[in-house]
């Protein structure tokens, strides 16, 4: 453990607590369950640009932890990636291909491709074996295009007109195989695309909520969280409980006054 | 034992693949899409009691019961829970089989229940066809060589039948595993380490009956205190000779505060200096 | 059994009207076994910034103590105190740093930000960020936690109401745990004072 107290590491994944944890889930006890998004996400490739979506449920177990939780991420302006699989590595992965991207523009003075953050995503995967449990769809337009591909846990990807990922990936494709077309206007695609998220909220236990759209054409993005709420909240009356005060026992309290914060400025004679 | 699951076995493959290929109906012979059986593992009764295992209802318990001078003091806590969750907190652990006789419950809260109701039917049967009432030796036993016949099937009962008979006060412990105990002191459940402390440092023979409810209230409330399965209300009976009483029955939400009271400690104010590095 | 429920525990964070509140129980218990019943589970970083670390407890205070180290760095390079949403990031980096051999806590992160604009937010062990408007559960108890907030809690309450409710959703949600419980501890954070107190609650 000699890292663990350390100067920040420089990054990667640390292994100190590994010998302990399996020797604690020797010992009989489990191993606990991560977040995960039990997820429709789709994508498709429309007149002039690309369309994501996603819905915004995410699962603990049987639990859901987060009624609406962001699955589409940005990757670049003109880049956005929709993840399924476990949260933390949807989010990391992300993220960290998506800050590489901006230094490679910072150094390039270009725009990203596409291409170029799914070498990224992918090599990052591979280098895994698919322990990092990442699915994503990734979207994006630039010089050569719009682009579609999906990336896979360990690492393959594909390259596609309309894609779904997640466990509600059946429920969404059947929606795309029955109605894509080539050639989809804006609205069609943005249409298509909520109507497949909406069969995944609908027929997968692991996808609910609200549909999330992404619009990417070229030289513009749209985010639309939350562009439909088919499942708004129904229970809970509007004045909900009401506590009066002093129903808590209290045994001590403790009250600390918060001082303003005094600005010094560079220069000046300290004054506290 | 072996179950008898041919019937259950996939043959039509087997006669599909091995029968003589007519191109007929069947001609399409292994390609036919033939549904595999859902695997069962191969130790059946394994299987069955695992299941049980996993829907019982367990109770994390503290029973307690001893006899002093002036009879039987029987306690119990009053919470269930399943796994971590707690299902209820107004359990009624002591079972009045009659008004003569109390069995405590510890384990499976059906087991428990259906058996102590069983081993009632049965006391007072016994007392029709005998014009006397049953010994509490006898009655114990007659649990116990139930519990016996059942050994290794799953039942999970610790228990104690406590009451008066014409010899005198009397008390049995019987589990599941087919014991049957005689003695002046028991404690079972999950709290009952911390019950004993309390009930071997506190017991006398010779004791008034409100010091002896005490003992026993005590040692309940230190076990909810420290067992996390335990909990809930403590309930208090004696029995004497002239049958049982229910002596008390207290929240332990309330009676940790009146063992231990707290007074509420004035509001401690200060100022916060400079921001806290 | 699971590695979360060997020591017990339950935190939960509430929003109120430029304030929030930060709540934990009080018991420190090796699975059924109740070993203390003051133990401390809600953290501070800086005047206005709190985390809550349920879990197994060896883990949360050594995760407490790398937070605190990393906190102390960035002050003292920055000279200001780390903004609510910043140290989520530090949190889940530091988190996800150990993918593969987690630490087991789950942190409930709640801080004032910038114009005292309340930040809650929770994670699980590997640092997957679930930010919220209105409530953030974690522990043994968090599946009835998660009923008791999600009918108890209201937006824009004032201080004293969000105490009253951030503290009943508490004990009526331990309970109903066997793990947890034992008291309660409840921070409220308004833009000019911090009150700490302790409830009374049920010790079985």
């Amino acid at each position: 453990m000699a890292g663990a107290t350390d100067l920040p590491p420089k990054g990667g994944f640390s292994y100190d607590n590994c010998a302990r944890n399996a020797m604690l889930v020797e010992k009989g006890l489990k191993m606990p369950g991560f977040l995960k998004t039990g997820t429709t996400i789709v994508g498709l490739v429309f007149q002039d640009g690309v369309v994501l979506g996603a819905d915004t449920r995410a699962t603990e177990g049987p639990i859901v932890a987060d009624k609406n939780c962001e699955k589409i991420h940005y990757m670049a302006p003109n880049i956005y990636c929709c993840g399924a699989g476990t949260a933390a590595d949807t989010e990391a992965v992300t993220d960290m291909v998506s800050s590489q991207l901006q230094l490679h523009r910072y150094a390039t003075g270009r725009e990203s491709r596409v291409v170029t953050s799914l070498t990224l995503l992918k090599s990052h995967l591979f280098s895994y074996q698919g322990h990092v449990s990442a699915a994503l769809v990734l979207g994006g337009v630039d010089v050569t295009g719009p682009h579609l591909h999906t990336v896979y846990p360990h690492g393959s990807t594909d390259t596609l007109p309309f894609a779904t990922m997640g466990s509600g990936s059946l429920a969404a494709m059947s929606v795309f195989e029955s109605k894509y077309k080539e050639g989809l206007t804006r609205e069609e695609g943005i249409q298509l695309v909520a109507e497949a998220i909406r069969g995944g909220i609908f027929n997968d236990l692991g996808s609910g909520s609200n549909v999330d759209v992404c619009v990417i054409t070229k030289g513009k993005t749209e985010y639309l969280r939350n562009h439909q709420l088919p499942n708004p909240r129904t229970y809970v009356s509007s004045k909900g409980y009401n506590f009066t005060k002093g129903q808590t026992v209290v045994l001590s309290t403790k009250i600390t006054q918060l001082k303003p914060k005094v600005e010094v400025t560079e220069g000046d004679a300290m004054e506290e | 034992m072996k179950l008898d699951v041919s019937a259950m076995e996939n043959n039509f493959a087997a006669h599909a693949a091995g029968g003589e290929d007519d191109g007929g109906l069947f001609g399409a012979g292994a390609d036919l899409p033939a549904m595999e059986l859902p695997t069962c593992p191969a130790d059946f009764d394994g299987f069955q009691k695992e299941t049980k295992e996993m829907l019982k209802h367990k109770k994390g318990t503290t029973t307690l019961a001893f006899i002093f001078d002036k009879g039987v003091i029987v306690a119990a806590d009053s919470r269930a829970s399943m796994g971590g969750y707690i299902s209820s907190q107004t359990v009624r652990k002591i079972i009045e089989i009659n008004p003569y006789m109390l069995g405590t419950m510890a384990g499976g809260a059906a087991d428990c229940q259906f058996w102590h109701r069983n081993l009632g039917i049965k006391c007072r049967l016994h007392e029709l066809a005998n014009k006397r009432r049953i010994s509490i030796a006898g009655a114990s036993k007659l649990l116990a060589n139930i519990l016996y016949s059942y050994r290794g099937m799953g039942l999970s009962i610790g228990t104690m039948i406590a009451g008066w008979d014409e010899k005198g006060p009397g008390l049995y412990y019987v589990d599941s595993e087919g014991a049957r105990l005689m003695g002046s002191r028991f404690s079972v459940g999950s709290g009952s380490l911390y019950a004993y402390g309390i009930l071997d440092e506190g017991y006398r023979y010779v004791m008034p009956v409100e010091e002896a409810a005490e003992l026993a209230r005590r040692a309940i409330y230190q076990a909810t205190f420290r067992d996390g399965a335990s909990g809930g209300c403590v309930s208090v009976y004696h029995v004497g000779p002239n049958g049982w009483t229910k002596l008390s029955g207290d929240d332990v939400g309330e009676l940790h505060y009146k063992y231990y009271p707290v007074e509420a400690i004035p509001v401690e104010q200060e100022m916060a200096d400079a921001p806290a590095a | 059994m699971s590695i979360f429920e060997y020591n017990g525990s339950a935190v939960v964070a509430m929003v109120g009207k430029n304030c929030f509140a930060i709540a934990s129980d009080r018991r420190l218990g090796v699975q059924l076994q109740t070993v203390a019943t003051d133990f401390q589970r809600v953290f501070k970083i800086h005047d206005k910034l709190y985390i809550g670390l349920s879990g197994l407890a060896t883990d949360a205070q050594t995760l407490y103590q790398r937070l605190v180290f990393r906190h102390k760095l960035y002050q003292l390079r920055e000279e200001r105190d780390m903004k609510p949403q910043t140290f989520a990031s530090l949190v889940s980096a530091l988190l996800y740093e150990k993918r593969f051999g987690p630490y087991f806590c789950q942190p409930v992160i709640a801080g004032l930000g910038e114009d005292n604009e309340p930040f809650i937010c929770t994670m699980d062990c590997i640092g997957a960020k679930e930010l919220a408007k209105d409530f953030v559960v974690s522990g043994t108890a968090s599946e009835s936690l998660y009923g008791a907030c999600e009918s108890m809690y209201k937006p824009n309450m004032e201080p004293e109401e969000l105490f009253e409710t951030i503290s009943q959703a508490l004990q009526s949600s331990v309970d109903r745990d066997c793990l947890s419980g034992w008291g309660g501890f409840v921070l409220l954070v308004t833009p000019t004072e911090v009150k700490e107190c302790v409830i009374k609650g049920r010790m079985d």
